[in-house]
């Protein structure tokens, strides 16, 4: 008895993904919205972006860019984590391991330190970026919470520095040693709390064992995870808030293009012989000369930056190796001691902010250390707030009714900036100031 | 109706504080475990060694990080520790020693500090001269142990720069 034919699923159905993978290269808008909707990587792009969103001169795409330096964080730090022990008696040499043994160590090492400059810069410069374009205002679009976004940015940024900051003690070298030293008695030197703090950094009151394993836990585990949950947060807000600020522009204030009729759209019997129907005045995202599909116009240039950004740092990693100080010493702080070049112009700040008044004296270490940096960051944050310019300038490089604001950021900037080339360049021994070209001192070693 | 409406209005309510509470409750648990209770510090009372074992002048001991200063059979001692931000600050000879008084007494200084961390600078008494520092370093008290004769330092007696507390004079 001949069984009975079984019938062959069709190849096309309703919800049937036929292809194991997707299309890079969709012959149809159809094609071209199926490659997002049905790649779980690609589901957070929209189907269709807006052309001037994607401008390299608008964004420099900076943000793309420091996500893909968290990735290759990521990926640079799982090699790392199999290698490091965090025990102070045998970090330091695990990482002279690292670098002087383990095959590839010293690059993966860069690699991984390396990303972790860059992203500190690039992460400011894509702050720097949005503040300039006002991109955290909103715009023509209808319930937008950019604000919010921005404040998930500077919370990112704080993450991302104190990321940096637990990365740099881990090695307990003797940066590490005295970095820790220096910042948790700055957090100790806040009135009442201040103890408590320090104690709940330190794990104790002496820089020890609790220590470097609490900015370990911080460093692998803690910071991270929330980074990569505010990260997926911060891209969700961009999309329901309807991409970057530029496309919304684009949509309501540019003048409204005429779209002929197009093979997807039905039109009345009757508007098509009053005439009405093909005319449609439209500037929606839609259109098709405003707006490009995701796939692959978007996917490409995010494809070009994130490889961009991998192959430029594998690159530079094999010429800039990673530095290792001296094992950490309790018994002997470096001279000049100085943390990495981020972190300099607070400690030119730190330096400069002790305050006398009479027998009152206000510790520099709480006035530039606490209290301005928190001044700032507090000023930083509800800034959307506080800008009252209108929405159309939202998404506009250097707009003229924000040129107030942005000239006061500029100079902020540029005043962190020669702090920071002052702490960088012009001090020595003792912090003591020299001209580039003056010699430092020949101090002798120990005492 | 109303009344199963309002029951069921109630034991949800029950169950999300409950479960509010139970989550919260836990997490306060996490976090209170990673406040120390207990610090294993280093002792605060230290043996120095023997006092013939100090020159005349200073000697650094930096696992205490702490200056012991020696004049004839007086004795004091200041603190390493910079009161800025906690970096060990450096000693350094003058070119010439100075007579200063302090606190009523006379003292011979022979160095000031400067701390490589942020700038500070401070005499040979220990007081901040200029630099972010705030404070002037600390003086500890010094004793004799009586069983052996070595210097002590009792690091968690801060005191004042003078007699009796602040300097040490051998019979």
């Amino acid at each position: 008895m001949a069984e009975p034919a079984i019938q062959k699923t069709p190849e096309t159905a309703p919800g049937v993904h036929p292809k194991p993978f997707w299309s890079f290269r969709p012959r149809s808008d159809r094609e071209s919205g199926d490659a997002v909707v049905s790649n779980f990587m690609l589901h957070w792009f929209p189907a269709k972006v807006s052309k001037a969103s994607l401008d390299w001169s608008y964004s420099f795409w900076l943000g793309t860019a420091s996500a893909a330096l968290l990735l290759l964080l990521v990926l640079s730090g799982m090699p790392l984590l199999f290698l490091y022990i965090p025990s102070v008696e045998r970090a330091y040499a695990s990482v002279k391991d690292i670098e002087y043994v383990v095959t590839f160590g010293s690059w993966i090492r860069a690699v991984h330190r390396l990303s972790a400059h860059l992203m500190v810069a690039v992460v400011v410069l894509h702050l720097v970026r949005v503040f300039l374009t006002g991109a955290y205002k909103n715009g023509a679009g209808r319930g937008q919470k950019r604000p919010v976004n921005w404040v998930l940015g500077v919370v990112m940024l704080l993450l991302t520095l104190f990321l940096s900051f637990t990365g740099y003690l881990l090695p307990w070298d003797q940066l590490a040693y005295w970095a820790v030293t220096v910042g948790t008695n700055i957090a100790s030197s806040i009135p009442w709390i201040g103890a408590t703090i320090r104690e709940l950094l330190l794990g104790g009151r002496a820089i020890d064992q609790p220590t470097l394993i609490r900015f370990y836990v911080l460093h692998v585990i803690a910071l991270p995870g929330l980074l990569g949950i505010l990260f997926i947060y911060h891209m969700w807000r961009v999309r329901k808030d309807g991409g970057l600020a530029r496309a919304d522009r684009e949509g309501v204030l540019e003048q409204k293009a005429e779209t002929p009729p197009g093979p997807t759209k039905t039109y009345t019997l009757l508007g098509v012989a009053r005439g009405q129907a093909p005319a449609i005045r439209a500037a929606s995202l839609e259109a098709r000369d405003t707006t490009v599909n995701a796939v692959p116009d978007l996917v490409r240039r995010a494809a070009i930056v994130v490889l961009g950004t991998i192959a430029l740092v594998g690159m530079l990693s094999v010429f800039f190796r990673a530095p290792l100080e001296e094992p950490a010493n309790a018994l002997v702080t470096p001279n000049p001691a100085k943390a990495p070049w981020y972190f300099l112009w607070l400690q030119e700040i730190v330096t400069d902010t002790t305050v006398h008044i009479g027998s009152f004296t206000i510790n520099g270490a709480f006035l530039g250390g606490v209290l301005l940096p928190g001044l700032l960051l507090t000023v930083l944050t509800f800034w959307p707030w506080w800008d009252k310019s209108p929405a159309a300038a939202a998404g506009v490089w250097l707009a003229k009714s924000r040129r107030r604001q942005n000239l006061v950021f500029l100079a902020v900037c540029l005043v962190i900036l020669v702090f920071t080339f002052i702490g960088t360049f012009l001090r020595g021994p003792y912090w003591h100031f020299y001209w580039p070209w003056e010699a430092w001192p020949e101090i002798p070693g120990r005492i | 109706m109303k009344a199963l409406s309002s029951r069921r209005e109630l034991l949800l309510r029950l169950g999300t504080g409950a479960g509010i509470a139970a989550l919260t409750g836990q997490a306060v648990a996490s976090l209170r475990s990673l406040v120390p209770n207990v610090s294993y510090d280093a002792p605060t009372t230290v043996k120095l060694g023997l006092t013939a074992e100090f020159p005349d002048g200073l000697k650094f001991l930096p696992e205490q990080r702490l200056f012991v200063f020696r004049e004839g059979n007086t004795f004091h001692a200041i603190s390493a520790v910079c009161t800025h931000l906690g970096c060990t600050v450096r000693a350094e000879a003058l070119p010439r020693p100075e007579e200063k008084v302090v606190e009523g007494s006379p003292l011979r200084l022979t160095h000031r500090f400067l701390c490589p961390c942020h700038g500070s600078q401070y005499s040979g008494d220990g007081g901040n001269v200029s630099g972010p520092a705030p404070r002037p370093l600390t003086w500890y008290r010094l004793s004799v142990s009586p069983d052996d004769n070595q210097l002590v330092v009792d690091l968690a007696a801060p005191v004042e720069p003078a007699e009796p507390d602040g300097r040490l004079t051998l019979a």
